[in-house]
């Protein structure tokens, strides 16, 4: 019988300091037949999750971030048991992978696995993403393929809040969103020297800059967020079936069992961690 | 028909064979669940006992993987034979849920592989029974066990409180059986121990065709559509968070896993522990925020678990009904006056 709970063997191939207490671990297979792929026979898609597990410092779920097609990466910052010693690793050494779980966010392709998440307004192309703090990792994948997950007309524009300029994520890859034609927009918490651009919460980015039209909304960020991000999308004429929410909780086994990250009627490891707007709005403890 | 000295023989039997036999005990005037030492210490009575049948099917701790480095090592799942017998009605429903919820989990498969289940008819009093079950005709079809023994004054005159009948059932430990049987390895036990005199039972599925129960309906569509806060609210002052509900309550099964260094460096066990929605860390992330972040919110999570969530995955309640937890509240919180409120709310 098929043990839900064995680990896959991933070797650390590259690490890259990003930025202070983060960063990113680029992961290959030791067996081909399991390269967590994002691509046409895909293995993974995008905004589902896997659980990364280091023996002796236990397992957590976390998002990966690839560009379509290539290896496995994954953004980790120090902050437990676990990521803490992610980052004392180096390279060649090895960690074990279980997953993909849960369901990711609706693109083409990736509603196959669930029918509910079907795109019920097809004219709405376009993509506003709304992400802060570590947010921005489970929507790398999308932003880097964005013309084989959306196509070449859509356009995209993330609206990006961050504490402070040193802690923006893939800033040295900004200027070749740009030229892909992503519109991005970003925001620092605080006042500080050198920041000419917004000042303020991400949700101050829908006062000083206009929203992208016929577009659907994806949001993940910290749990304090979301609320003031729904309100503000509600405001700019959003439906609640063109939101979607990527949610974070605590996951134990990550196939809906152990009950840590029950919601309502949901698991969000399992029916999430990507929901639409409507089906949650009136779950108690959702948002 | 079984004879109770027929049914001590059978215990022998299972010994004989192998087979770890537990069985339903009184010790001061406690029903307890342990080792059969003596076939004579079976003791089939009405009570529940205190603790649930639980652990035989998802201990309070499993080892699921040795760990070396970053290689895991599953152990080789050869649990041992284990017999449980005496499990009354609602405990035999609460496998009902075990079967559903470890459907694909090898650990709990190779274990139940390796359970012989042996119930019985006698239906605990009412402040155990909160659900009112009774021994309706077509009962066994929906439940899961191997051999089930019906209390003779049950099997011929289930509805008829006469006066001989209730004698009967008090001396319940000198009567006689009908045995049924509700699975290949219970027919194949009986016959090897040379008793012939059964009626297989055909299990089909967990709920009766086209027939939810309709308490559950109407407490699921409460929690559900209309949340009412007060009744949280009320319950979350009163509740200490001590857990001990979901200690002996049958149907709490989640769980946490933990990795337990062991003293080479770099070696242990990964295992798997049972975990409470009480406990503060239960909902608790990276950098410390708790999703459940008062005692509200987390007997509204265990209530819910039981009565909407459990309903909307498998059609039937994440409560047996047994009162064991509101046995062992401090606070004397009682789940049948919480739930009467949940229905008036």
């Amino acid at each position: 019988m098929f043990n839900l709970y064995e680990t896959k063997t991933a070797k650390i191939l590259k690490i890259s300091d990003h930025v202070p207490g983060i960063k990113l671990f680029e992961l290959g297979f030791d067996k081909m037949h399991f390269q967590l792929r994002f691509d046409e026979d895909a293995r993974i898609y995008p905004g589902q999750f896997i659980m990364l597990s280091l023996p002796g410092f236990g397992e957590a779920p976390f998002a990966p971030c690839n560009k379509p097609g290539k290896n496995l990466e994954l953004c980790i910052r120090a902050i437990g048991k676990l990521t803490n010693r992610m980052h004392i690793l180096k390279v060649g050494d090895k960690i074990g992978i279980r997953g993909p779980f849960g369901i990711g966010w609706p693109i083409a392709g990736a509603q196959v696995q669930s029918s509910k998440f079907k795109v019920k307004n097809e004219e709405k192309k376009n993509l506003l993403i709304v992400v802060g703090g570590l947010g921005l990792i489970p929507l790398r994948t999308l932003i880097l393929g964005k013309n084989e997950f959306l196509g070449k007309d859509a356009k995209i524009q993330i609206f990006y809040g961050a504490k402070h300029p040193s802690e923006m994520l893939f800033r040295n890859e900004y200027e070749s969103w740009q030229k892909d034609g992503v519109n991005l927009q970003l925001s620092i918490d605080k006042v500080c020297e050198d920041w000419k651009g917004c000042v303020g919460l991400v949700t101050k980015l829908f006062e000083v800059v206009s929203v992208v039209a016929d577009a659907r909304a994806f949001v993940c960020g910290p749990p304090v967020m979301y609320k003031a991000v729904l309100e503000k999308l509600k405001k700019y004429g959003f439906a609640d079936e063109d939101i979607y929410l990527s949610f974070e909780r605590r996951m134990h086994c990550g196939v809906g069992v152990c009950q840590h990250c029950g919601i309502g009627s949901h698991y969000v490891c399992k029916q999430g961690p990507v929901f639409r707007y409507d089906q949650i709005k009136n779950v108690q403890g959702a948002i | 028909m079984l004879t109770r000295h027929k049914l001590e023989d059978f215990i022998l039997f299972l010994q004989k064979n192998g087979w770890d036999v537990f069985g339903t005990q009184k010790r001061e005037n406690l029903l307890e669940v342990d080792h059969l030492k003596y076939p004579a210490d079976l003791k089939l009575e009405k009570g529940v006992p205190f603790y649930s049948f639980k652990r035989f099917f998802i201990p309070e701790k499993e080892k699921l993987f040795e760990y070396k480095g970053h290689i895991l090592k599953a152990e080789e799942l050869a649990p041992k034979k284990t017999a449980i017998l005496g499990m009354n009605l609602l405990d035999l429903k609460s496998v009902l849920l075990y079967d559903q919820v470890f459907e694909k989990d090898p650990y709990y498969q190779a274990r139940r592989r390796n359970l012989l289940i042996v119930g019985h008819s006698l239906i605990p009093d009412m402040s155990q029974n909160i659900f009112e079950m009774t021994l309706e005709e077509d009962i066994l079809e929906h439940l899961s066990f191997d051999i089930f023994l019906a209390e003779m004054s049950f099997a011929k005159v289930p509805a008829i409180r006469t006066k001989k009948a209730k004698l009967i059932n008090e001396e319940k430990d000198n009567g006689e059986y009908a045995v049924f049987t509700g699975s290949l390895l219970g027919q194949k036990i009986l016959n090897d121990f040379g008793y012939k005199d059964y009626i297989n039972i055909q299990f089909s599925g967990p709920v009766k065709e086209g027939k939810l129960d309709e308490r559950m309906i109407k407490i699921q569509d409460k929690l559900k559509n209309k949340h009412n806060q007060k009744i949280w609210d009320e319950l979350g002052a009163r509740c200490i968070e001590c857990g001990k509900c979901t200690i002996v309550c049958p149907t709490c099964f989640c769980f946490r896993i933990d990795d337990k260094a062991g003293l080479e460096n770099s070696e242990g066990e990964r295992q798997r522990c049972w975990d409470s929605c009480f406990y503060q860390e239960f909902s608790e992330v990276a950098l410390g925020h708790k999703f459940l972040n008062d005692t509200a919110k987390r007997i509204h999570f265990w209530y819910y678990h039981k009565f909407a969530r459990i309903p909307e995955e498998f059609n039937f309640m994440g409560c047996v009904g047994c009162g064991r937890c509101a046995a062992v509240c401090p606070v004397g919180i009682d789940i049948a006056e919480v739930l009467k409120n949940i229905e008036n709310s």
